[in-house]
């Protein structure tokens, strides 16, 4: 009889740690899950920002060392991503083959310019950078004309903008979520021990050691909770991963290990702050306000 | 060279805004046995209270082993009742672990670190109060004297300078009672101060000591007119 009781109690207090444990886990798959959004929203933008490209033509005068220089210089700075040298007549070649018809015939001459084409790191595409860069590359004398598509960059700033704000807002709203479910089931489950928080103070227990217990209590819970949630993660990664190989989502282990680690490090701080605050309300409360 | 060990004077007991009790001035002596008595309601268990720093002290001054009552800091609360073994009318047991992990969570709160000195120190309280054979149990497990026994077994863990035990024989037997008031009469001849809220006057003959009354507000002591 009484042990069929202590049964009963043993298994209301596992039901209780489950739901804390499963909520932990489901709410941390899912942050997970939005963190990878995020920064591929990142990768797939900076994938298209670095297809812009900013052409200098050289005047015909220009020394072959200025040129060599130059292009040194541009490969050495850090907006650059590549450069690639167009010589005028692999222009007017390209150029020939784009109308079908070889324009140097009737011409007589090569009308184009030798070139260099920049390509830049995503994080300096922005119409002031590039303003910017542009500016300082013609002052030098042998540079003639300097050419990039300037609406365009502003279209895709204000594209990739809107679009991080909205996943970013989506994200931080889903997150706060997260953290008022993760502290409601653990403040229930510190609730369900009101009285017995209360009893430790009354036998002359600190503040610190009555709370000591549940925090260490709960921030097991925290790590069993988001290390499920890291399996279903790594889960769907790896299908998302073999459907879609192009996306590259496992290739950049550092930043895979950095979104596991702080959905680990999410949810033993969100465990640990929830249960320090929840057991504080009621070591903070009078005996009779319990019962209120 | 007495040492007085509770002071009030001009203090007043409240439950919230509810005075309990006015005009409040009492002296306890080191190693005394001071009995409280009053009828159910007139603010025994709420001057115990007092006294432990559940209820604050609004008026009035007030000392206890050494630490004000009327402007103590919730931070001091701890390290007054370690120094004080409360028996609670309610018990106030630990009920999600038995008889032994409710005294060890009361060492380890109170700092004890050494395991087989708190294995003997919790062996010698149950067995002061006859409870040795069911350390394993839990409150649950147990019948109300049961319970009572072990309240009063952990409020000797520490030795306490000063007892306050809230009617420590109310769910007794006559016999167990007795025993239970030896046990508290021997712990009192080592030298310890003991104040006992009870409305068992058997006790009260049988053992006659200094005497506290609680009636209409009022907290006085009783001229014992039997005394020899
Ligand atoms: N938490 C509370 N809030 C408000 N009033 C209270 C509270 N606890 C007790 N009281 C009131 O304070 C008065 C004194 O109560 P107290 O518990 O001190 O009586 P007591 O002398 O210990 O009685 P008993 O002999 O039944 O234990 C009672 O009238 C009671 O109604
Ligand atoms: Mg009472």
């Amino acid at each position: 009889m009484a042990s069929s009781f202590e049964k009963y109690q043993k298994r209301r207090l596992i039901t209780s740690y489950f739901s804390v444990v499963i909520s932990i886990a489901l709410v941390l798959f899912l942050v997970g899950l939005l963190a990878l959004l995020v920064l591929n929203t990142k990768k797939v933008a900076d994938h298209f920002k670095e297809q812009i490209a900013l052409t200098i033509y050289l005047k015909d005068t220009a020394k072959e060392v200025e040129i060599d220089q130059l292009q040194k210089s541009l490969a050495l700075s850090e907006y650059t991503k590549s450069i690639e040298f167009v010589s005028k007549e692999q222009a007017a070649k390209a150029y020939s083959q784009e109308i079908g018809e070889d324009f140097m015939e009737f011409l007589g001459y090569n009308p184009l310019q030798n070139s260099i084409d920049v390509y830049f790191n995503a994080d300096y595409v922005s119409e002031t950078k590039i303003a910017e860069i542009s500016r300082d590359l013609g002052e030098k004398e042998f540079v003639d004309e300097i050419i990039y598509d300037k609406p365009l960059i502003a279209l895709l700033n204000d594209n990739i903008k809107r679009l991080s704000f909205w996943i970013l807002a989506v994200s931080g709203l889903l997150t706060f979520i997260a953290v008022l479910l993760i502290n409601s089931s653990i403040r229930l489950s510190v609730y369900a021990k009101r009285f017995t928080i209360k009893t430790m103070q009354m036998v002359g227990a600190t503040k610190r050691f009555i709370r000591r217990p549940f925090i260490l209590k709960s921030v097991k819970l925290g790590i069993i909770g988001s290390s499920i949630s890291l399996v279903g993660m790594a889960v769907v990664l790896y299908y998302l991963d073999k459907s879609f190989p192009e996306l590259k989502l496992i290739s950049d282990e550092v930043l895979l290990a950095a979104i596991f680690a702080g959905v680990l490090i999410l949810g033993i701080l969100i465990s640990w702050l929830s249960t320090f605050f929840a057991t504080q309300r009621f070591l903070n409360l009078k005996t009779d306000e319990l019962y209120y | 060279m007495p040492e007085t060990i509770l002071e009030l004077s001009d203090a007043s007991i409240f439950q919230r805004e509810t005075l309990i009790l006015s005009n409040v001035n009492i002296e306890i002596q080191k190693g005394e046995f001071v009995y409280l008595i009053g009828k159910t309601g007139t603010g025994k268990s709420s001057f115990m209270k007092t006294l432990y720093g559940d209820l604050p002290l609004q008026s009035g001054y007030g000392q206890i082993v050494g630490i004000e009552l009327q402007n103590l800091k919730e931070k001091q609360i701890p390290f007054l009742r370690r120094k004080l073994g409360v028996v609670f009318q309610d018990f106030k047991l630990l009920n999600d672990r038995n008889v032994k992990e409710n005294l060890i969570f009361v060492l380890k709160a109170t700092g004890w670190k050494d395991k087989s000195r708190m294995d003997k120190k919790i062996d010698e309280v149950l067995d002061k109060v006859g409870m040795k054979t069911k350390s394993f149990k839990f409150p649950y497990q147990l019948s109300g004297g049961e319970q009572q026994r072990v309240a009063i077994a952990r409020a000797l863990l520490n030795d306490p300078e000063l007892i306050l035990a809230d009617e420590p024989t109310g769910n007794l037997d006559p016999q167990t009672s007795v025993e239970v008031m030896q046990v508290l009469q021997e712990i009192n001849a080592n030298g310890n101060t003991i104040l006992m809220a009870t409305h068992d006057y058997a006790l009260l003959l049988k053992y006659p000591s200094k005497t506290l009354k609680c009636d209409g507000q009022r907290l006085f002591e009783v001229v014992q007119k039997q005394q020899h």
